[in-house]
């Protein structure tokens, strides 16, 4: 047992699989010998050699492209972009190819890659440091993505998802990235990926939410239980797959759900989340499926960034509405 | 050869003329007779088959197939020089080293009928699909590269592009990163004058293609990619190269597409009867014949009955992929993941009830 | 006063650093902020600002030397801070929360502390177990009926479903209600025969006042008291001014100068004037004084309500009354005339009856019932004289007024209006 924040408990995972398993390799701008700009990869080259831990010339379009054929001749890596908003020059080979290599031959080639990206805003960035698009990649067929909230998950479902032979978007949360420390198991273990985790039963209102926003809606669980109000919080942890099962059943026993997501309200997570109940808790809801999420805006620059970036406040004045309701 | 053949002097390598005449003997390949015959054979069915598919469209019983009309040489170039275990990382334009590597006439007319098994290529070892989004597979290729020298195969790539394509981000990513990492890749591209109706000249202001190549510190050639011999030549250096650990090389191989980009493309909008009738003095099919004529290695009077005999070959293939069945609904979701979410699984069956309730409806 | 700044884990989770340059030495003068120390770490090399101003008397370890996280570093003399200002002074942190630049590149980012650290999960190690708890046998229903129970105030869990797959469903939710209301009245539904009974629809007015009064009766443990008072100086009064009022074509009745000595009375004994917030566990005592007049209008029982009947003078209640009579008996009152009483006037006296138990206005916290004028023999100066006698059945709601209060409030009430001069003073 250690107690490792997330960037170590991530650094773990990758040396546990890149020591077991010679085909794991990982790059990315920085990713090399300086160890990432969040420090994720560090040690890394150093042990394992620049010709599986190093830094590629910069361009994300190429990093998931040559990705791609690594793919189809064996290797299994594992790219980092460097910020969310610099996925976008990648989204045409994203897209166009990886998403589609293993429909398009059948089964012949596989994906076996993961992309990590650092996402969410809180941090006081630049403009496209702060985005936070799951819902969009979500949206794109033959795409799964995951999203941790602790360095345990974070390390488990990394796992994880270097050994699927399908295409993951693994979503490092960086506002958290230091700020929570938690006590990790040294040993390889693996967290399936696809399934949401209950973190706080109750009997009241369901709370859903992932990422950095975990730690936000426990402060308004908290709130919320000195109201007298008995929240169950969910941790989402899968865009897509998303666990449809453990919502609904949460829902068929508390009759009230609130999704809460950084990334921008429209068409987005909570709009997913609220279909599915209705579809399979209808005859459970006692009030409306509420979403606590962001404007339609771009994300403002730190001076501007507290109007939109959610607090413990905003998610528990939305559960005191849904429970009056 | 990239010392003699400077691009930055647009100086191109050939090796015979128009009219099948040896002028450059010391940059002749050493290929048997038998080599060279069958070379042209090969050609010969390429074109046919070709010509077959177009008509086939014609005739309503294949969708858009763009044709390789004039190109058949640079395909042949590559089958003559690579190994079994190298890849082809093709763009759409190159039939002959489809073929050459495994894939047969059926997978390419199920592909263009619109069965997602056409591309899958299913016999061919180491060939990657057809590329839709132009210039993108290069990237693929620097990637495969990569994986070659951590595995240390000795492996080669040969990645397939056009003069439209070298506009592409993605064009130049490729050269950059095979460039940095030393990937064992030959990057082609198919100079057909052409992407769909833009010519050259308002693709790039570089007197030629291959001058490219400077920007990455990586060898380039620009060669007549319609004289085999040269293009063989071409491809033999540059694949040497790659493999012996040199890193990757740019091919511009100058052709002509003499047919139009797509079946749905009219070139009488764009181009002129005089312009392609000069460029047809330099048909690579046309040229071969001469030499092999000039040097009497083969009668070419066979060639009749040959034709013949693909055409046979040609339309019983046809016929199968013209009888494959259709897509399943299962197909529509089967590859989609190698390990289907349970949703996706749902689906499938939400859409099988709505089928059965279509059928109790008649 | 003397301040010892330790080293500070300078948020990477460190345990010790290398002293690269001193920028300081004994004696010099520092503001907060300022760089005390070059400091070298495994990851960084960086500055450690000074958290205070003064003078530097001492300080801690030569160049190369290595200093533990939490070891004096630099001791600083603030000076003019003595005693407990001083010792508060030390206690302020300098920083908040402990960020950390991500290296080179964009962004701050929070770090956490060294003794703070969650325990660690399990997954991945234990069988994987069931891990919601089994779903509590709650009703299933469609946001429709739902609304309907609620707005028939039946709590749908308690209902029985016939739908499908369980489901509570409209007409079920109907049945509860009938069924309901029969264990209110004790009534049994008689067999309907041909003639012997008729069937009338309830309307909107009536549901309202089935479900007022239900709410009333079953949550408001009601304590009425009645009394008397002898009027024969405000009949007086009246009289007197009852033409010069007709001229303006104000129909002047006792009912103004009630409204204003009850406004009057209940500014001295608020929590008749005031509502019981238990969710909020509080009660509001409301500083306006919104009279609602019980009117027995065509369709049912309206109450519209004279706003701020203590600021309003009898003329201007007068006036406001008669407008409201002729809207209630047109039909006319709107939701606003109705809303927002603090208390209610129920006068049946105008019809007749002496004395009831009147039903309080639920949320409100009183209702004062009066009853028809009386002429009897009235005991004055020890003799027996005619009287005019009004009698008054005041309700309250016994948890938020008790019996003193009511008695105390009607005291003043059957002042005023005894003597009704009384309402110039006050």
């Amino acid at each position: 047992m250690k107690v490792m924040n997330m960037v170590q408990s991530i650094n773990n995972a990758l040396e546990i699989k890149m020591s077991e398993d010679q085909d794991v390799l990982t790059y990315g701008e920085d990713v090399g010998v300086e160890g990432g700009v969040f420090r994720v990869t560090e040690g890394l080259q150093q042990k394992f050699g620049a010709r599986r831990c190093f830094d590629s010339p910069l361009a994300e379009s190429a990093i998931l492209g040559t990705a791609i054929g690594m793919c189809v001749s064996g290797l299994r890596p594992v790219i980092e972009i460097q910020f969310c908003g610099f996925m976008y020059p990648a989204m045409n080979q994203l897209i166009s190819h990886a998403t589609r290599f293993h429909n398009r031959t059948r089964g012949k080639y596989r994906m076996p890659m993961v992309i990590r990206l650092p996402y969410g805003g809180g941090i006081n960035a630049l403009e496209l440091h702060s985005e936070s698009m799951e819902a969009m990649y979500g949206h794109i067929p033959g795409l799964k993505v995951v999203i941790p909230s602790t360095p345990y998950d974070a390390k488990g479902m990394l796992i994880s998802a270097i050994e699927s032979d399908d295409l993951i978007l693994f979503m490092e949360p960086k506002r958290i990235y230091r700020a929570i420390k938690q006590e990790v198991p040294e040993e390889k273990f693996n967290i399936p990926l696809g399934k949401a985790k209950i973190l706080n039963e109750g009997n009241d209102v369901t709370v859903i939410a992932f990422g950095a926003m975990i730690r936000e809606a426990q402060k308004a669980v908290a709130m919320a239980k000195q109201a007298g109000i008995s929240v169950e919080l969910i941790d989402l942890r899968s865009v897509y797959p998303i666990d449809k099962e453990t919502i609904a059943k949460s829902v068929k026993k508390t009759g009230r759900i609130i999704t809460v997501a950084e990334g921008p309200v429209s068409f987005g997570i909570g709009a997913e989340i609220t279909a599915i109940v209705n579809e399979y808790a209808f005859l459970s809801l006692e009030a409306p499926p509420k979403r606590v999420q962001g404007f339609d805006v771009i994300v403002p620059l730190p001076k501007g960034e507290h109007h939109y970036m959610i607090s413990p406040e905003k998610i528990f004045y939305e559960i005191e509405r849904t429970v009056k309701f | 050869m990239f010392n003699e053949f400077d691009p930055a002097k647009d100086q191109i390598l050939r090796v015979i003329d128009n009219s099948g005449n040896v002028i450059n003997k010391k940059y002749k390949p050493d290929l048997s007779t038998d080599e060279i015959i069958n070379a042209y054979k090969h050609m010969l069915f390429v074109r046919t088959a070709d010509f077959m598919a177009v008509s086939y469209q014609r005739q309503g019983r294949m969708f858009t197939y763009p044709p390789n009309y004039g190109q058949e040489a640079i395909a042949e170039a590559m089958s003559l020089v690579w190994e079994e275990n190298d890849w082809l990382v093709p763009a759409f334009r190159e039939l002959g080293a489809w073929l050459a590597k495994g894939a047969t006439m059926k997978d390419v007319f199920m592909y263009f009928m619109g069965h997602e098994e056409g591309t899958v290529f299913r016999n061919a070892k180491n060939l990657l699909p057809i590329s839709v989004p132009i210039g993108s597979q290069l990237l693929h290729a620097a990637g495969i590269g990569y994986s070659i020298n951590y595995k240390q195969t000795g492996q080669v790539v040969y990645a397939i592009i056009g003069d439209g394509g070298t506009s592409t981000g993605d064009f130049h990513e490729a050269l950059n990163f095979a460039a940095v990492w030393n990937a064992p890749v030959v990057f082609i591209i198919q100079n057909n004058q052409f992407a769909i109706s833009v010519p050259l000249k308002n693709q790039t202001k570089s007197v030629n293609l291959a001058v490219k190549s400077y920007a990455y510190g990586i060898p380039g050639v620009k060669v007549d990619g319609n004289d085999l011999f040269a293009m063989t030549k071409a491809v033999k250096e540059a694949s040497a190269h790659a493999r012996s650990g040199k890193g990757p090389v740019l091919i511009e191989a100058l052709t002509y597409r003499k047919g139009a980009h797509t079946t749905s493309d009219d070139p009488t909008k764009y181009r002129t009867k005089e312009e392609e009738e000069e460029w047809d003095q330099t048909d690579p099919l046309k040229r071969l014949k001469l030499y092999i004529e000039n040097n009497k290695i083969w009668d070419t009077s066979e060639e009749e009955k040959l034709i013949a005999e693909f055409k046979k070959e040609i339309d019983r293939q046809f016929t199968e992929a013209e009888n494959f069945p259709a897509t399943s609904l299962e197909d529509v979701f089967k590859y989609m993941y190698v390990d289907m979410p349970d949703d996706l699984k749902q689906q499938m069956t939400e859409y099988e009830k709505f089928l059965s309730w279509k059928e109790a409806r008649k | 006063m003397r301040y010892i700044f330790k080293f500070p884990d300078i948020g990477e989770g460190l345990d010790e650093g290398t002293i690269a340059e001193w920028y300081v030495e004994k004696g010099h003068k520092i503001e907060a902020g300022q760089p005390l120390v070059k400091m070298e770490t495994d990851k960084v090399v960086t500055d450690i600002p000074s958290p205070k101003s003064g003078t530097i008397a001492a300080i801690y370890g030569k160049v190369g030397e290595t200093i533990h996280v939490g070891n004096p570093l630099v001791e600083i003399e603030i000076e003019g801070v003595e005693g407990d200002a001083a010792i508060a002074e030390a206690a302020k942190d300098f920083t908040t929360e402990p960020v950390e630049e991500a290296a080179g590149v964009v962004g701050t980012l929070e770090v956490a502390g060294n003794a703070a650290f969650l325990p660690s999960g399990t997954e991945g190690f234990d069988q994987p177990t069931t891990q919601q708890t089994a779903v509590k046998s709650k009703a299933l229903a469609t946001p429709v009926a739902r609304a309907m129970a609620k707005e028939m105030n039946i709590d749908i869990n308690s209902v029985k479903a016939s739908g499908p797959g369980g489901r509570v469903t409209i007409n079920d939710v109907k049945r509860a209600a009938e069924s309901f209301n029969e264990t209110l009245t004790k009534k049994q539904v008689a067999q309907p025969m041909a003639d012997s009974v008729s069937f009338e629809p309830i309307t909107q007015i009536r549901k309202a006042i089935i479900r007022n009064m239900t709410i009333s009766k079953q949550s408001i443990p009601h304590m009425t008291v009645h009394d008397e008072v002898e009027v024969s100086e405000m009949v007086k009064i009246r009289d007197k001014y009852k033409q010069k009022f007709a001229e303006k074509q104000i129909k002047l009745s006792y009912l103004p100068f009630i409204i204003k000595a009850v406004a009057l009375s209940l500014k001295k004994y608020k929590y008749l004037n005031s509502q019981l917030d238990l969710e909020n566990d509080r009660i509001v005592v409301k500083n306006y004084f919104n009279i609602g007049i019980a009117v027995d209008a065509p369709d049912g029982l309206v109450v519209p309500v004279i706003t701020d009947a203590d600021k309003k003078s009898i003329t201007e209640i007068a006036e406001e009354l008669n407008i409201i009579s002729v809207k209630a008996r047109d039909r006319q009152l709107k939701l606003d005339d109705m809303k927002d009483g603090t208390f209610t006037i129920s006068n049946y006296g105008s019809i007749g009856g002496m004395h009831a138990n009147p039903v309080i206005n639920h949320p409100q916290a009183a209702i004062l019932g009066i009853g028809r004028l009386v002429k009897k023999p009235v005991i004055k100066n020890n003799e027996i004289v005619a009287g005019v006698v009004q009698p008054l059945s005041l309700a309250v709601d016994h948890r938020i007024v008790d019996g003193g209060e009511v008695t105390r409030f009607l005291n003043q009430l059957i002042d005023y209006l005894a003597d009704p001069v009384a309402l110039l003073f006050d």
